[in-house]
């Protein structure tokens, strides 16, 4: 566990001091670009909500990849059941009107659905022919992205925008802020709650994860193998589609073309940076979008593109693999050298 | 007979890049690693590509950055995965997230634009007419005046083949891949086979970069290869890494490309013409997986 922190703290430290490097290589200071990455991410309460607003999405497909890899299904298809999320969730916007507080579930429940919908086909092809999940799911992302992309400049195109858009959702599904905090957040702390209690003291999650640790050991055991990876590909894609939801509910209120490019591979990423650890997802999504935050405020006031976040992301996901992989080597060389001095005694 | 030149040529055209890159991806197929950073090192190739060509004002140059842009990837992965052992599909993700983050911001940086760089400073790779055969009706439409980077595919699948099967440098490469253990103990390093075989997909992803921004258009845009190097990583895993299957497989992704424009006529939506080859590439594990199971039964 204390490893965990250790090698997950020097990791961080270790890139952003390349990433400083890089900086510096550039002809920028780097000081000064982390002051006010920093600044505008996390100093103070009206940064920090926005921060949190945007962690949302990161954590919430960051968790359903976590959570699929710890239990064997390689589900990559976090961006697709994203993007369906999202549009089940704004097409029902736009056509069911209820009053507020039943039109958000009923909005919440239907991205889901489309994530789940989306993630179930792929489970189904890999049940029905025995394709693998993996290309399966990265095809699908394409599929849905044009598909998405068709949908708001067809049939559900709002005629008085300029670029493809759908008009906006019925305000009763609108996320409503609590101060400068969205509600969305909240949306995100019971999923993560949800996940973990699902994950560690239910059956479910108790037979999700042995089949993850060891699929024939599960097997043996008594687990049905074939359910759990299709329950564990339908939620793993209802978080991704909620992630979804909650982004069309909270911001634009509407299908805005280029939804979902920026939290494309978000999902993965945090979820191999936090080694499948939902905590950690939680923690290191909420990093992660403080990095993002704070840099579309650091290009106003410096000469950094803000592109430099997509950089600095990169790094990070490259050393703190790299630092826990490291650290791992090198403690059980000391282990091994432990046992062999006490054996040797 | 137009409609049918066109078709071919759009195939042909559609099928290069992915012919190069997944030939690339053979090479480290053979040699065991799984490595799914093709998608990145195409990317990085083809802004290097961009680079070269307007600054240097040479196609040749613009090829020769292209290479060493996917290279400097290659070397990321090496010290990674290689040296440090960490785990490749991680390497792999964060590589391609990096090749994405790093182009763009880098194109912002040098170029000072977003989205998209299109200059006519930008020299394209030129298109090769081949004397004689150009006289032939039909056949000179599609042998002759392709772009010069289609005849380097085709010489690289026949180069790839020999490399791999006929030498001995292919032999150890697929031993890396068959039993490490046991071509580290007569002698000679796996770690050393596996660098070499991330080096040479470099190179050829590199090529494959350079003929997406100059060839197939003469423009750099974000995220331009467009989940072309995860196509090509369906198609080495459709024929288990033979550079043969591979040029066959990818000639299919070449023609649904190809057919996915010819649509466009027919007044189907572009974002439906669009999904065609990842359509296409769904079949086609259909069909893999329909075999192995045969195969298995």
């Amino acid at each position: 566990m204390r490893n965990k922190w250790v090698s997950g703290l020097l990791g961080v430290l270790a890139a952003l001091l390349i990433g400083a490097f890089i900086m510096l290589l550039q002809g920028f200071n780097p000081l000064d670009v982390y002051a006010a990455l920093f600044q505008f991410s996390l100093g103070g309460l009206s940064p920090l909500a926005t921060t949190a607003k945007n962690a949302v999405p990161l954590v919430l497909t960051g968790l359903s990849a976590s959570i699929a890899f710890a239990s064997g299904p390689v589900n990559l298809g976090q961006p697709g059941q994203f993007l369906m999320g999202a549009l089940f969730a704004t097409v029902g916007g736009l056509y069911i009107h209820l009053p507020p507080v039943l039109e958000v579930a009923v909005l919440v429940l239907l991205a889901m659905l489309g994530g789940a919908l989306w993630a179930g086909l792929a489970a189904l092809l890999r049940m029905l022919f025995n394709m693998s999940e993996f290309i399966v799911t990265l095809m699908l992302n394409m599929i849905a992205d044009f598909f998405t992309a068709w949908a708001i400049a067809g049939p559900f195109m709002d005629k008085s925008a300029y670029s493809p858009m759908t008009p906006q959702i019925d305000p009763a599904g609108w996320l409503p802020s609590i101060g400068n905090f969205n509600t969305t957040i909240l949306f995100m702390i019971a999923a993560v709650g949800v996940c973990w209690f699902v994950f560690n003291r239910w059956k479910a999650g108790y037979e999700w994860r042995l089949s993850g640790q060891n699929s024939l050991f599960a097997r043996l055991g008594g687990c049905n193998i074939d359910r759990n990876f299709v329950s564990v590909m339908l939620f793993t894609g209802a978080l991704a589609g909620l992630a979804g939801g909650l982004l069309v509910m909270a911001g634009p209120h509407r299908f805005l073309k280029g939804l979902g490019a920026n939290y494309a591979w978000d999902g993965v990423m945090i979820a191999i940076v936090a080694n499948n650890g939902l905590i950690a997802t939680l923690l290191y999504g909420f990093f992660f979008s403080a990095i993002q935050t704070g840099a579309l405020g650091m290009e106003l006031i410096t000469a950094v593109p803000s592109e430099i976040s997509q950089v600095l992301q990169a790094v990070l996901v490259l050393v703190i693999v790299a630092s826990r992989e490291a650290l791992n080597v090198i403690l059980d060389r000391r282990e091994a050298r432990r046992r062999a001095k006490e054996r040797a005694a | 007979m137009r409609l049918l030149v066109g078709l071919i040529n759009g195939m042909i055209a559609g099928a290069t890049p992915i012919l190069l890159a997944a030939l690339g991806g053979a090479f480290t197929y053979y040699a065991g690693i799984f490595n799914i950073a093709m998608e990145g090192m195409m990317l990085a190739g083809a802004f290097g590509a961009v680079v070269g060509s307007y600054f240097l004002h040479s196609w040749v140059l613009g090829i020769v950055l292209s290479i060493a842009f996917a290279l400097v990837l290659a070397l990321i992965f090496i010290l990674f995965s290689v040296v440090l052992h960490t785990d490749e599909f991680v390497t792999g993700i964060a590589l391609n997230l990096f090749a994405v983050g790093a182009t763009t911001y880098l194109m912002r940086q040098t170029f000072n634009v977003k989205g998209v760089f299109a200059n006519e400073g930008i020299i394209p790779i030129p298109r090769l007419d081949i004397p004689l055969i150009e006289q032939i009706p039909f056949l000179g439409e599609v042998l002759s005046g392709q772009n010069l980077m289609v005849y380097i595919a085709v010489i690289a699948v026949i180069a790839v083949n020999f490399l791999i099967f006929r030498t001995r440098f292919g032999m150890r490469l697929r031993a890396a891949g068959y039993n490490a253990a046991c071509l580290d103990s007569s002698g000679v390093s796996t770690a050393r086979m596996r660098t070499a075989a991330l080096l040479l997909c470099a190179v050829l992803c590199g090529l494959a970069g350079a003929f997406l921004s100059l060839g197939y258009v003469t423009l750099f845009a974000e995220n331009m290869s467009a989940g072309r190097g995860w196509i090509s990583l369906a198609a080495i895993i459709l024929v288990s890494g033979n550079p043969t299957g591979i040029a066959v497989i990818s000639l299919l992704f070449g023609f649904s490309d190809g057919l996915g424009l010819l649509l466009q006529d027919y007044r189907v939506p572009s974002q439906f013409t669009s999904m065609v080859p990842y359509v296409a590439t769904l079949i086609a594990l259909y069909f893999y997986s329909v075999k192995e199971r045969k195969r298995k039964a």
